[in-house]
């Protein structure tokens, strides 16, 4: 296995090197980072077409990294809240049935298809999004606000309704509570675009904010990719926090912590490491994820910070040109390359948190061997 | 026993001598990629370290390896573009159906293998979207001492796509270029980047654009011809296919886009190209005549010797691709058929006999 | 199983109130991502399944007067802000081109649903929708509720014929040429090839002959040839029951069928072959050499530094992004392994590659690759769910560690095995991205497996599920035309992913009950 590994990172190296030697390509190497001036504005270009016949290539790898990162960026903000949150919640204060069940049910989640992620993505969120901006906002700002209400007007719910609705079986009935918010917000929301923002929120927020909304763009991408990775992430922050032990927590609570004070303060700090190699795992994949970015992105290598520009990473450059790229020509050797940045990323990401995994496991079983 | 002993006569013989099948047609379409690469040759280094590997695979390779040499010989090799894949899978219907018992094997893939597959002679004709490029004709002059005959079916056309509820019903060809590009080669002075600057009220803010990967044949053309050689904006969304252009463009009120003729549905309106004085829709006429700047020919290219005759199945083929019902099918794909005055040219240098006089 | 906190704090009590909003967050979040899954598969399910029920054909009349045909589809809001516009398929693309229409709703005077609207699913210009007028057969003219019952029944004998025809090519046609082609010059069997194409062209004539006379919206009347035509039905007209039957029919054909005009109809069969196909491939290339490996990594090997660098390996490899597996196969075995083979048996045809493109046997091995973490962790684990005295027990009595291997743990083991080759299975159908580099194809009219010699050809590109939906969503001629087939193989292929993945979670938790938690070692 190691072999292939090996195998792998020695193709790569071997093909893209070629790349690198000073007399064999003719690729200038500063290309790869420069900035050639074309409309007065230094601007980064992936421009795979004119790398053989224009005096100054123009193929900066820079837009697709900076893409990729952009995209795997918000997927993790998307991601790790609600991974993370599912992740205490599960292990803290979910009935045992329900938690045996939720597993397999995000191992589900995990199992979907990129493609079709990218394709509801795409074809179907993205436009809607791009129509109904804001009811999407709405639901943004609403859900979390009215969740943190309900936790608050929790305390003065008559005492029958308490007992049926208990924090164990929360995510269960808070689903149709959820569902009933979402279509609230979405019914309220062309009132207020019609107080605050003159009946168009996409005009207003261009106007104002010079921002421009494009029906595919990077927050939709992170979305999509934030549902591909929620599950990786659920499953290895939830194992880090079930293997902190048990006295531990057990310890605290006896103290008069409540339950999320045990977490944040007791669980939270020993399991840390693991939750960080949780996440790092995550963003390995969301860097990586080829066919979400290739069908919701719109795959304009552009620079910008705007979430709601489109983005174009390395991986989605590849699936597309490759193919069509001559083997052992400069494109193709630059894809190569993209493809080795890929590898060795996510080489490195997943190696630290196996080790960092490893660390954690070996110092719990030594603790209770110790006790 | 007996037939182990008759699968590897056979292999012998294909291995020995691949020669085409009595009644198999091959083809080979071109992809849209602006490049005609070989994709055969590997990387110099991984060569090496493959042939250990390869040795190693060989013993299972053996099986399928007499169908394989077989297959090629008589296979039609249909490399998938998005423009010509359908229209001649559609034909291959129509000819076996004409002619049961033909073998007609497309195999879709995606790039621009026509010349090279014409040039080792692995295929007689080679559909392509572009004409051939000086090196790739040159090549075939080479090998076969001749140049390729380029037979027009069809014709095709870039349209600049807008929302159907866009106002905007004509464009010149440097606002054409001043919207899609930051270089300003076909002389507009400066970049538009806003519906304003067009002088529309709505859609109000910026021009979103939509446009093909780099790699595709669309892209290239509409580069070369639109934007007079020179660079698209970066903010262009890059889609996978025309058919997805056209969807965004649907879907964003203030979208404009580019694709193929035949990707044209109810969604988006297609905008006239021209000058100031007045546009160019890209309608049957102007596409005829040639007035449409961003019109293509649609081609297969046919290897016939000056003085030989094509074998009678290309032949047949090729009779009824330029038959009316074989153009019937490029009308029906949304493509423009030819003229009877093109066909009829067509068909004599082809030496075909000519078409009755009844017509469509 | 441990539930740190959770069995300290069981009793429901005051201390619950103090939570405090945090939890209450958790909690939704869980919630939220259930949401999220559970909106994914009912958008799926629904429209996925819903474009095979024969939907209501409306007639409208417009202000202009104009009379339109057509199946209203998804509504939107005019930019103006003035109302609702409604898209409306009205087929007929040979009356001007396009098969969509959108009209706005205050441009409707009148909307009616007249039961006598036929639908004609045809082999060219795509579905037509309108009236039946009359049905010609030879000199007969029928026209009325006589011709409608006719025609199906005409349809019916057509469509067998059609059938026939097809059997008669694929089965006796093809097979005979290729063995011509093997032996060149017999005269018998000339002869019987020209009465085996002289009874195809007989069955071709026999198809022929009838003529449906239409009308479209406008009342303009045309001719159209009923061997064209491949089905017929009045929406209207049907009870839900024969609704019913239709969706079902339906839904067959879209399983059981080929792609037509450039996939925006028809069905996708060679794309489930293909997805099959290089599965079942895959499976047999990866589950040797993963059990192997699991085995060697837990049974034999020392549990050292080394192994634990190969544990750690086998988890790269399972983060290693998918289309970096692409590119690997691509360049080593498309180009590298592929090419060699080319030049070495296949040089005639060079520079037209025989393997030295994608195919069939290189995106089988890439998958391969790509799954043998999956095969590797799950066989692993479910080898280290044996308990040690199995094995001592079995070494005391006397059983080499061969034998112990053989005949006490890898039998123990095999559940965990399938478990991990059900979900590389799983994971091999969804994947797209590698598969673009390495085989796949957007139409591939010959499948790789079929009754020429060798009857599995591996060089062959194929076609690809989760390719299919990629490709028919952005590549088609019309992607709104395409969608509703994207949606229903999009379902498909979530389907069986979770099946597959439902299974081997069955499994495994079966596994657990009765092996109990791993052994670590």
């Amino acid at each position: 296995m190691l072999l292939a590994v090996v195998a792998i990172a020695v193709f790569l190296l071997v093909e893209v090197l070629p790349l690198f030697w000073p007399d064999g390509a003719s690729f200038p190497l500063e290309a790869l980072w420069s900035s050639p001036d074309v409309s007065g504005e230094p601007e980064y270009r992936w421009l795979p077409h004119r790398l053989d016949d224009a005096a100054v290539p123009q193929a900066s790898l820079a837009p697709l990294l900076w893409g990729t990162l952009e995209a795997a960026a918000w997927a993790l903000v998307v991601a790790i809240p609600l991974a993370l949150g599912a992740a205490a919640h599960s292990s803290l204060y979910m009935s045992p049935g329900l938690r045996a069940r939720l597993k397999p049910t995000l191992e589900l989640m995990e199992a979907m298809p990129s493609v079709v992620l990218g394709f509801i993505a795409g074809l179907a969120l993205g436009p809607w999004v791009e129509r109904h901006l804001a009811q999407s906002l709405s639901i943004v700002v609403v859900l979390p606000a009215a969740v943190v209400l309900l936790a608050l007007g929790y305390r003065w719910l008559p005492d029958r309704l308490k007992a049926a609705l208990t924090l164990r079986w929360a995510a269960l009935w808070l689903i149709p509570c959820l569902l009933l918010l979402v279509w609230l917000a979405m019914s309220v929301a062309p009132m207020w675009e019609g107080w605050w923002f003159d009946g168009d929120l996409r005009l207003w927020v261009e106007e104002s904010w010079g921002l421009d909304v494009q029906a595919r763009n990077a927050l939709i991408v992170g979305l999509a990719m934030g549902f591909a990775v929620i599950p990786g992430i659920y499953a290895l922050a939830e194992d880090a926090l079930s293997d902190v032990p048990r006295e531990l927590a057990e310890g605290a609570q006896a103290m008069g912590a409540t339950r999320w004070q045990t977490l944040t303060r007791v669980m939270l700090p020993v399991a840390l490491p693991g939750v960080f190699s949780a996440i790092m795992i995550g963003a390995g994949r969301a860097v990586g994820e080829t066919m979400i970015v290739l069908m919701a992105s719109g795959n304009s290598a552009l620079m910008t910070a705007s979430p709601l520009d489109g983005l174009r990473s390395l991986a989605s450059s590849i699936a597309i040109e490759l193919p069509e790229a001559a083997p052992g020509g400069s494109h193709y050797r630059l894809l190569l390359l993209a493809a080795l940045a890929l590898f060795a990323f996510t080489f490195l990401v997943n190696t630290l948190a196996e080790v960092v995994r490893a660390r954690l496991k070996r110092r719990f079983t030594r603790r209770k061997g110790d006790a | 026993m007996s037939r182990l002993s008759r699968c590897i006569g056979a292999l012998k013989r294909t291995l020995l001598a691949p020669s085409r099948g009595p009644r198999t047609l091959s083809i080979a379409v071109s992809g849209e990629a602006p490049a005609a690469v070989s994709r055969v040759a590997p990387g110099a280094v991984s060569r090496v370290a493959s042939r250990l590997v390869s040795g190693l695979v060989l013993s299972a390779m053996l099986v399928s390896a007499k169908v394989a040499a077989h297959d090629v010989a008589g296979s039609l090799d249909a490399i998938g573009s998005d423009t010509m894949a359908e229209l001649m899978l559609r034909w291959g219907e129509q000819f076996e159906e004409q002619r049961p018992g033909v073998r007609l094997q497309l195999q879709v893939a995606g790039s621009a293998s026509a010349p090279p597959a014409l040039i080792a002679g692995t295929t007689l004709l080679g559909p392509m979207s572009r004409p051939m490029q000086e090196d790739e004709s040159a090549a075939f002059i080479e090998r076969h001492g001749y140049a390729p005959t380029p037979v027009v079916v069809g014709k095709d056309a870039l349209v600049v796509v807008v929302n159907r509820h866009n106002p905007l019903s004509r464009l010149s060809r440097a606002e054409l270029d001043a919207i899609f590009s930051d270089t300003l080669a076909c002389g507009a002075s400066e970049s538009i980047e806003r519906w304003q600057q067009l002088g529309l009220e709505r859609p109000g803010g910026t021009i979103h654009l939509y446009g093909r990967n780099a790699v595709s044949g669309t892209h290239g053309l509409f580069r070369r011809r639109a934007l007079c050689d020179g660079e698209f904006k970066v903010s262009v969304m890059v889609s996978a296919g025309s058919a997805a252009v056209v969807a965004a463009v649907g879907d964003d009120p203030a979208g404009i886009g580019y694709a193929g003729l035949n990707h044209l549905n109810a969604d988006v309106k297609a905008v006239a190209i021209g000058n100031a004085e007045g546009g160019i829709l890209p309608r049957r006429q102007s596409l005829r005549s040639g007035g449409y700047p961003l019109s293509r020919d649609l081609l297969i290219y046919v290897n016939r010797p000056p003085e030989g005759e094509l074998p009678d199945v290309e032949r047949a083929f090729l009779d009824m691709v330029l038959s009316p019902s074989g153009q019937r099918v490029v009308k029906e794909l949304g493509f423009v058929a030819l003229p009877p005055s093109v066909l009829a040219a067509q068909r004599h240098a082809l030496g075909l006999a000519e078409l009755p006089r009844d017509g469509p | 199983m441990k539930i740190p906190g959770h069995t300290a704090v069981g009793m429901p009590g005051k201390r619950r109130t103090r939570e405090g909003p945090w939890a209450w967050l958790a909690a939704a979040s869980v919630a939220l991502s259930l949401i999220m899954l559970g909106a994914l598969l009912v958008l799926l399910s629904v429209k996925g399944l819903s474009n095979f029920w024969p939907a209501t054909v409306h007639q409208l009349t417009l202000k202009s007067g104009e009379t339109v045909i057509g199946v209203p589809l998804a509504t939107r809001e005019l930019p103006s802000g003035q109302g609702l516009e409604r898209r409306y398929l009205t087929a007929n693309r040979d009356d001007g081109g396009g098969i969509w229409r959108w009209l706005a709703n205050d441009q409707i005077t009148e909307d009616t649903t007249p039961e006598d609207l036929v639908v004609l699913e045809r082999r060219h210009w795509g579905t037509f929708l309108g009236r039946l007028v009359a049905l010609q057969s030879g000199d007969q003219r029928l026209t009325g509720p006589d011709a409608w019952t006719v025609l199906e029944s005409r349809l019916k004998e057509i469509n067998a014929l059609r059938d026939e025809r097809r059997r008669l090519t694929h089965d006796e046609i093809l097979p005979l040429i290729r063995s011509m082609e093997d032996q060149d010059g017999h005269r018998s069997e000339d002869r019987r090839l020209a009465d085996l194409q002289r009874r195809a062209s007989e069955l071709q004539q026999r198809m022929q002959g009838d003529l449906v006379v239409l009308e479209n919206g406008q009342g303009r009347r045309q001719e159209q040839a009923l061997a064209e035509t491949l089905e017929a039905w009045r929406p209207n007209a049907m009870a839900w029951h024969e609704k019913l039957g239709h969706w079902v029919r339906e839904l067959w054909q879209f399983l059981s069928q080929g792609p037509r005009d450039a996939n925006t109809a028809g069905g996708v069969w060679p794309a489930i072959f293909g997805t099959i196909l290089m599965v079942l491939l895959m499976s047999i290339l990866v589950t040797p050499f993963g059990v192997l490996a699991a085995v060697y990594l837990n049974e034999v090997a020392h549990q050292g530094r080394l192994t634990r660098l190969v544990r750690i390996g086998v988890r790269n490899l399972a983060g290693v992004p998918s289309i970096v597996y692409g590119v690997f196969g691509l360049g080593v075995f498309v180009y590298g392994i592929g090419g060699s083979i080319d030049r070495w048996f296949f040089e005639s045809t060079l520079p037209s590659p025989t393997f030295g493109t994608g195919g069939l046997l290189w995106a089988s091995l890439t998958l391969a690759l790509l799954t043998l973490p999956v095969v590797i962790v799950a066989t692993e684990e479910g080898l280290s769910r044996i308990p040690l005295h199995q094995r001592e027990g079995a070494l005391a009595l006397g059983a080499t560690r061969f034998e112990t291997l053989t005949r006490v743990v890898l039998p123990m083991a095999t559940p965990a095995m399938l478990t991990g080759l059900i979900l590389a299975v799983a994971r091999a159908a969804g994947e797209v991205a590698p598969l673009m580099l390495v085989g796949v194809a957007k139409l591939a009219p010959q499948v790789p497996l079929d009754g020429e010699f060798p009857f599995l050809h591996l060089e062959r590109k194929f076609m690809h599920l989760g390719y299919h939906i990629y490709d028919a969503a952005f590549h088609s001629s019309d992607v709104q035309a395409a969608m509703p087939l994207v949606y229903a193989t999009a379902l498909l292929l979530v389907t069986v992913i979770l099946v597959l993945n439902l299974t081997a979670i069955f499994m495994r938790h079966y596994l657990r009950k009765r092996h109990g938690a791993p052994v670590r070692r």
